[in-house]
Order: structure tokens, then sequence, then C-alpha cells
């Protein structure tokens, strides 16, 4: 049996096919019914197929001639990496799917070494190679240099018109090996992902690594120290298909009863209660959001609902935290943690959406490490509970590793801003005559304001971007406070390294007095550290507001414009006397531009 | 919540006009002709289909006799409130409605004649220079029309080709001759300021010119930069940059409506439409002017001769009975609205059975942000349920309480969408 499983996965940059490529397996063996396909099956969000981007992953079973295929997806985004490198350990192979017009990008190439590391095979395949701007060639030089494959293993392929597709099946069965494991052993099993369904509890994706895990079964989770009664396994299709049994090297999915994600976390090893592992599976890690932010209801007596409705996500979003957070500006809201900006901006999205919330979402910032002067150590995720700057002995923050790929004639740009950005240059490699990798060491709280978006636009969009951690590191932060009508505006609050912060300051309150409205008194908005005042500006007055014409056949349109104003104001925060936009606490995090 | 019984407060069962009782209809009738359209205008109006003038005037007499006062058969609804079968105001609008010629108004007014009868009426016709000549006028004089209002706009010939007007200065001096020599004793001129490239000075220099002429009415409109004209499309914002679809998407739902004074204030050419301060001191140059001169100004941008305001724009303001022929004609009886097809062509294939629009009647709120568009104000009856709005508007400035009338100050009057918006 084992000899006939084949589990895989896919590696891809974002854009490069993979979810186009899924489907033509699906179709080519027969896993879909050809009526019933839909574009991108694999993305099952609405958001997922509009970014065009997988948030979660998900796995699908395949029968190809007498083999069984496992292809376990993986999301395609740098704060998901931890997920990433739990699918890819529940493989034994990858496809490191490459565009023909493209080239290697920097995910690509984190991910792929991910696999190297987890000791999956590797098979290369160019896609898109139908577009007339195809370089198949460069791009085989690109892949041989890089990871040293050889030209022959390389699949040209077009998961767009599916030339291809019979190879990269057979490179499949014939390259993948299959599963080790022994039936005997105790049962381990890695989940991979899991989600939260309102009839049934938490369904996780599991790979049985040995052993077999069965209905009725009692098991424990290692990590979670937690112990279950299985209620049903099965493999996955478009559904869930139930079975007696999931026998090593098998992938499937598992119900048992679990009320919540975060007992059932992604990496976590299922055994045997009776007939425990020895010891868990290797690579699990608690989730640490490394991200926080407030989530205020535009409304004050929305903010029950917002609470149920960001506990609702939680249960099927392990990695995102929260708690009850009081300012003085927006009122009762919630303090929320986030694998990253691309996983906040998702959450945030989600809750206007699917409940109708209407947020505000405050600067984002990482968590800085304070050690006072009496020694204490702080954890600090929110500005305002800074301590104050007589009281600082000194201040760490979070810094990364930043890979960045890019085509050489961008050298110099991508320098500069990162530069710009207190990155500090490490490295440059030629991965061929026209593209390189560039490597530096940065703070976390830069990446997450608007660099990504900086580096694409400096670039053209050419540039692709990884980063991992690399531990916290001293640096000369102070914090910088807004006032609003000579009242601080304690969500507006932000870490600055001083360096930056005249400059900030000065930006910060361009912006605001930009899409502050007018309103009918003058408002001073000025940006200060401590009591220094370091930059200032003036809303002027609204002086003049009035329709010169309102007669009987425009009478409901002109209402329309009049109600249309009024709630646009509904629509602001007001602070004081003033009314405030979101795009107000927007513009702290998109000062670059 | 506490607003509940407001609201109930204010529902449309509460009897509407406390204190204006006379319901006597108006009558408007759109001529939707011009020989080219303006760069600012947003009013439905065709250039180049008065081929189809003939056949028009045609559908307006049958829809005036559709509006026969005595129960129609088959009933259209749309029918002049019994006991109240004589008009009070009759206002051709447009459009160019001096397109027409003489005979095309002799059949609408024969019409209007054996419908309503045509006595004592105030009885308008909208008027461009370079569109009639002094026989013309006289005629039209002889018809019964004892109302002009002229389209000047501007007394600056360069302006005026800013704005796409037909005409130069010396036409509209010489069309207001010509009006006065045919007879016409009560007219008014249209004026706007605050044009692209318009100087304070410039503007004075208009109002003076106006004010020389001596007419009975001034109506002194500030330009309004609306959707659809050649000056949206000059002066409205480039879109809003994007950032990831979240922003996009908030982007489009908190879409700001613009009052003019936020848009982007320049001109393909290089001209600019003129700042905010210019466009408050061309307003505040006119309220005094005008007052010293001798008029009284009685809406935001109307201005008259004691007794001479116009009766047919106060209907609208005071949410009187109305009824609009023509295309895209609006009409209002009783709390109900109506609205004809715009264009010329599904007007004329129009059977006049029209049903009522969905578009609520003018409630409370209505009420009270045209009614506070007259200097006079409002019976403070009509703000009931709104005492809290009132009080803070108070506060701040923007309202005053005279007597048992509620109007606008002066700083009011600047801000009347701020005001107005408390009450929608």
């Amino acid at each position: 049996m084992l000899s006939k499983i084949r589990n895989f996965s896919i590696i891809a940059h974002i854009d490069h096919g993979k979810s186009t490529l899924a489907d033509r397996l699906l179709e080519f063996t027969q896993t879909v019914d050809k009526r019933l396909m839909r574009e991108q099956i694999l993305d099952t969000m609405d958001l997922e197929r509009e970014r065009g981007i997988t948030i979660k992953a998900q796995a699908i079973r395949m029968q190809y001639q007498d083999h069984i295929l496992n292809l376990i997806d993986t999301p395609g985004h740098v704060d998901f990496s931890y997920e990433v490198s739990r699918s890819l350990a529940a493989c034994e192979g990858a496809l490191l799917l490459v565009d023909a017009t493209q080239g290697i990008e920097a995910q690509t190439l984190a991910n792929a070494y991910l696999a190297r590391q987890h000791d999956l095979v590797i098979i290369p395949v160019i896609n898109k190679i139908d577009l007339p701007a195809a370089e198949p060639a460069r791009i085989a030089e690109e892949l041989k240099h890089v990871f040293g494959v050889e030209e022959k293993d390389i699949i040209l392929a077009s998961a767009k018109d599916g030339s291809g597709v019979p190879e990269i099946l057979d490179a499949i069965i014939k390259r993948v090996p299959h599963p080790a494991g022994k039936k005997s052993s105790p049962l381990e099993a890695l989940i991979f992902d899991s989600h939260y369904d309102a009839f049934r509890g938490v369904i996780a994706y599991i790979r049985v690594v040995n052993g077999e895990i069965r209905t009725g079964q009692q098991i424990h989770l290692m990590g979670g120290k937690k112990t279950f009664e299985v209620q049903e396994v099965g493999t996955l299709k478009l559904g869930l298909q139930p079975k007696d049994c999931l026998e090593v090297g098998e992938v499937g999915y598992l119900v048992a009863n679990i009320k919540e994600v975060k007992d059932c976390r992604v990496g976590d090893t299922i055994t045997d209660s009776k007939k425990p592992a020895a010891k868990p599976l290797p690579g699990y890690k608690p989730i640490k959001p490394m991200v926080f932010c407030g989530f205020f209801p535009l409304a004050g007596e929305e903010y029950e609902n917002l609470k149920d409705a960001v506990a609702k996500l939680q249960l099927n979003d392990a990695a995102l935290t929260f708690e009850p957070e009081t300012s003085a500006a927006l009122g009762f809201g919630l303090r929320c943690g986030f694998l990253g900006l691309l996983h906040l901006e998702i959450v945030q999205e989600r809750l206007e959406r699917e409940f109708g919330l209407g947020i505000i979402a405050t600067s984002p910032n990482v968590i800085y490490r304070v050690t006072k002067t009496n020694k204490e150590v702080l954890l600090v995720d929110n500005p305002t509970k800074m301590p104050a700057a007589a009281k600082i002995g000194k201040i760490e923050e979070p810094y990364l590793k930043l890979t960045i790929f890019v085509p050489a004639e961008f050298v110099g740009s991508v320098m500069t801003i990162t530069t710009e950005k207190r990155g500090t240059f490490i490295n440059l490699e030629y991965l061929d005559p026209t593209r390189v990798m560039m490597s530096f060491e940065i703070p976390l709280s830069e990446v997450i304001s608007e660099y990504h978006d900086l580096l694409k636009s400096v670039t053209r969009g050419y540039a692709s971007m990884d980063y991992e951690l690399i531990g916290y590191r001293e640096s000369d932060l102070v914090k910088m406070d807004i006032l609003l009508n000579a009242e601080p505006v304690d969500a507006l609050s932000t870490i600055v390294h001083r360096d930056q912060a005249q400059s900030r300051g000065r930006k910060l309150v361009e912006k605001l007095k930009e899409v502050i409205p007018r309103h009918q008194f003058v408002i001073p908005v000025q940006a200060g550290i401590g009591a220094k005042v370091i930059a200032r500006e003036n809303i002027p007055a609204i002086k003049k507001n009035v329709l010169a014409k309102c007669y009987g056949g425009d009478v409901t349109r002109k209402r329309k414009l009049l109600e249309k104003q009024k709630e646009g104001k509904k629509r602001m925060k007001r602070v004081g006397r003033v009314d405030v936009p979101q795009e107000a606490f927007l513009a702290v995090l998109r000062l670059g531009r | 919540m506490t607003l509940e019984p407001a609201t109930e407060r204010r529902g449309s069962n509460e009897p509407r006009n406390r204190g204006v009782q006379p319901q006597v209809p108006s009558l408007y009738i759109h001529i939707p002709f011009c020989k080219r359209k303006c760069n600012y205008c947003d009013f439905i109006s065709y250039a180049g289909k008065e081929n189809f003038i003939d056949r028009y005037v045609e559908a307006l007499c049958q829809e005036i006799k559709s509006l026969t006062p005595c129960p129609p058969s088959p009933p259209t609804g749309r029918q002049v409130p019994e006991g109240e079968g004589e008009l009070r105001t009759v206002y051709f609008g447009g459009g160019t409605p001096t397109l027409l010629e003489p005979h095309h108004f002799d059949k609408i007014i024969s019409s209007i004649n054996s419908a309503f009868g045509i006595q004592n009426l105030e009885f308008s016709v909208e008027a461009n220079p370079g569109t009639a000549d002094q026989a013309k006028l006289k005629a039209l004089k002889e018809l019964g029309i004892n109302r002009l209002s002229i389209g000047v706009q501007s007394f600056n010939d360069e302006n005026l080709k800013t704005l796409g007007r037909i005409h130069d200065a010396a036409t509209a001096r010489q069309f207001y001759e010509d009006a006065r020599a045919a007879g016409f004793t009560n007219i008014n001129l249209d004026l706007i300021f605050a044009l692209p490239g318009q100087t304070v000075a410039q503007w004075k220099e208009d109002l003076w010119a106006a004010v020389a002429l001596g007419p009975e009415h001034i109506s002194a409109y500030n330009l309004q930069i609306e959707e659809g004209t050649p000056f949206y499309k000059w002066f409205s914002e480039p879109a809003t940059e994007r950032r990831g679809s979240s922003s996009a998407i908030r982007e489009e739902t908190a879409k700001p409506c613009l009052p003019a004074g936020r848009f982007i204030r320049r001109f393909p050419s290089g001209i600019q439409l003129p700042s905010e301060d210019d466009e408050l001191a061309m307003y505040e140059f006119t309220i005094e002017t005008l007052w010293l001169s001798g008029y009284k100004h009685y809406e935001v941008s109307n201005f008259c001769r004691p007794g001479l305001e116009c009766r047919h724009n106060l209907a609208y303001w005071q949410n009187r009975n109305y009824i609009g022929i023509g295309a895209a004609a609006h009409s209002h009886i009783n709390g109900q609205r109506w609205a004809n097809p715009s264009t010329i062509e599904d007007y004329l294939s129009t059977d006049y059975g029209l049903q009522a629009t969905d578009a609520p009647g003018p409630d409370q709120r209505e009420t009270i942000f045209m009614g506070l568009r007259l200097l006079d104000g409002l019976h403070h009856d009509n703000f009931r349920g709104f005492e809290k709005e009132v009080n803070e508007l108070v506060r701040s400035g923007l309202l005053i309480k005279n007597g048992e009338k509620i109007k606008l100050t002066r700083k009011g009057l600047y801000l009347a969408n701020e005001v107005f918006e408390q009450f929608v």
C-alpha cells in the first residue's frame, strides 16, 4: 500500500500558475467532474480568489494509474511561512513551479530551500511556456544555477493549455519516493492544517507518519497536551470522504469533537493515548503573533459585535490573538496580534465584509522589548503602554534577514530605499547576468509599514522579497504622539527611530491635514516627542459650503447629496470635537509615499 | 435607543407645510432645446434636435390637456386637487425656451388657458441673449408672458467663452434693452460667479453692470461643478491611488461627495477655479452690494426689488404643489411625486398615464432644508423633534431664533449645507 502513495506539494510564487496547475491535475486525473469544475478549486475563500493567493492550505487526493496522489497545498505568503514548513513536512516531494516569463522569485527560493531541508525531492517545472514572452532556456539556466537541478529533470509545461501535465504526473510517481513509516509503530500523525466547522467542531488535516488512526480511537495531542476521541477520519476530495481508518503514509482529515483550532495547532503531533509515541514529530512551534494593532468599532455600540466577530474568526485562525483595549480617543476596542501585515489586512477585511463591521485599525506595530532603568523587562505591544522616556534603560526591536530578488538594474534603488528604512546591506549575488539576490538585515517594524509597497514601486513590480526573524536588537527608539486640536490622540501614537522622528512627524501631520476634512474651526495638527513639538500644520476652517441652486426637479438629487455628506461624517470617528476619517489612521502606515 | 421616538415624531404622517395653506399649483414647462450645451450645465437639454420642436410642442399640449382638473378619464393620478383649479404661476424653463417661435408659445398658452385659465398669473419665460429680437419679445409679451429671466451669466466676454455661452456681453445688453422696449416690466438677470479664471474684481464689475441695468430681480449663483459636464471633466479630482484590494474597497465606499470647494483648482489651459476665500469674498460682496442697491436678499442666491420675489420658485422652496410638463419635468402634488421621461424621444412616446415615483414626498426634513434657504426662515413649529439640533446650531452661531421664526445667520448662510445636513 505504502508504495502506491505519493504526497507532494507545489512551490510557486504568486501568479506563477499554481492554482491553475492544480486544476489541470484534478481534471487530468478525473478527480473532479469537468462540469463541476470551477476556476481554481483550491482557493475556496472569496478573498483568496480575488487576491490570487492561497491563504489557508488544503489537501486533495487524486487517483492516477494505480497510485494515490495527495496534493498538499501551501499558503503563498511570507506571513505564513511556518504553515508552509508544516505542509512541506507532510510531503516527500514538491513541484517547483516557475513562470517562464518571470523566473525564480524570493519566496520560491525560500520555500524550495525549506523543501530541501525536509529532504523533499524537487521536480522543477517551467510553466506558461505557451506565452510569447516565455524564455524557458533562460529560466532553465537560472534553475540550474540556483538549485543545481539538471537540465534533463526540468519539465516544460503550460497549466493553461494542459501541456506537460502527463509528464508531471509521471514524474511524481517515478521521482517522488513513497512514504516511509511503519503501520505497527505507535501512531504519529502531523497536523498540517485545520479549520473550524460550525457543526462538527475542528476539522484537522493530517498526515499519518507512523501507525494508523481510526474511528473511536483515543488520541493525544502532544504539543497541546489534550486528549480526544476520534469521531471520524477520512480522505479529502472536493469534500470529506469518511473512511474507517487512515493508514501510515496517508493524508486525510480528522474530526474529534475539538472545539477550537487553538487546541489543535498546526505542526502538533497526534498519537495514541494508550500507546503513545516516544517523542513528538520535529518542527512544532507555538504560534507567536509578530504584528499588533488596535481594532475599534466606528460606532461605539458595535464593540460587543466586534468582539464576537473576532472570537468567531479566531475559532478558525489559531494565529489571531486579541485582548480588550481602551483608547482615550477611540473608546473600547481590541488589541489584536497577527502573523504579519497581510494576515492583519485579511482579518480586517473579513470583519468588514463578512460581519459588516465598520472598524478603525490603528497603526500596526511590533513587540518591543523594553528594559527599564530598574532592570525590569517589559514586552510592549502597544505604543500607549510605552513607559516614560526617563524610565527606559534600553529598547530592543525584532530584526529580520530580508532576501530580495530583483533585476540587476534596480540594485541601486533597492539599496537606497532599504538603507533609508534602516536596513543593513549583507550580500549581493548574481543568479544570472540580469538578476540578483540581495540580502539585508532590517527592523521588522520597517517592513510592516510601507516597505513592500515601496519596493514594488521602485522596481516597477519586479522585485520579490522574503524574510525570516533573526532576533532582537537595541535601537534608539522614541514614542511620537499626535495632537489634534491640542488633544493627544493615543491611537495615532507610534514608535519611531529617533533619527526619523522629525521627517516622519512632518510627513504625518501633512498627511493628516490632507485626509481630515475641514471643520467649522481651525484644527492644529501637531507631532511631538514628550513635551516637544516636532511638526505642526493647521487644517483651515471651512468657510463656505452651500448649494447655489435648488429647484423642484432636483430636490431629490440635492437631498441625496446632503444625505451622502452626512453619511460621510458618520463613517468618521469623533475625537474631541474633530471628525477623523479611517484614512487618517491608515495614514500612519503609508507615510512613505 | 433614544432616536426611536424622535424618528416617529418626524414620520411622514406629520401634517406638512404648517402655516402654508393655499395649495394653488404652479405649472412648469420644460423646453429641452439649446443651440449648444454650455460647459457647466447639467440640466436636461439637447443641442441639434430643433427638428423635434413642432412635435414636442404638440406633446406638451396633449400633456396639459390630460391635467384638466375635473375627474379625468382614465384617471392619471396626477391631477390638480379639486377646488384648486386656478394656477398661480407658469414658468417656461430650459434649455432655451426662446428657441421656440411665438406660434409655438401661442399653442401651448392656449392649451393652458383652456385647461386652467391664465388670469392674474406670474408668467415667466427663461430667455437667452441671441435667441430673440425685439419683435419676438413683443409677441411673447402680447401672449400674456409678464416676466423674463435672462441668462446673462457674465458681462465679461472672456468668461462667457469659458462658460461656452453663444453670446457676448454686448448681445446681452441689447437683449435686455429689447425686452424693456417690448414692454417687460419684471425682468430677472441670471449671473454666475466663481468662474474658472475669474477674479474678485471681475465679478464686482459683472455685478455692477447688472445693477446698472436696473432689473427687478437678480439671481447670482455660485458656479457648481456638476457631474457629467465638461467642467466636471476638467476640474474633478483624478482617481485616488489604489493600494491593494482592501483599501480599494475602503476608498470606494468612502468616496466623499465633493462640494465645489474640494475640486482641484486647475484648468487644462492653466486657468484655475477661484480659491474658497475668493468665492466667499464674491458672495459677501454680492450680498452687501445688492442690499445697498435696494434689493432684498430673499433666498440663498436670489435678490429682488421688494415684493417681486419669483413666486414660481417660492413654490419649490415652500414645498407647494407644482406640476411639471415636458421631458424630465418633475411634479409634486400633496406629497406624491412624478418624473417625466428625460429624453425627448421617450417623452414623445409616453402616454401621460404616469406612475408616481418611489421618491419620498417632501417630509418635514425637506420642508426644513428647502425652507431655510429662504432668508426669512421658517416657523419654529416646523422643527418639532429637532430641538436638540436647533439648539446646537444656534449655539454654534449658524441659526438664530427671531420671534416665532428660525433662520440662518450670515455664517449659517455660508455653511448652509452643514446646517441642512443636520435635518436630513
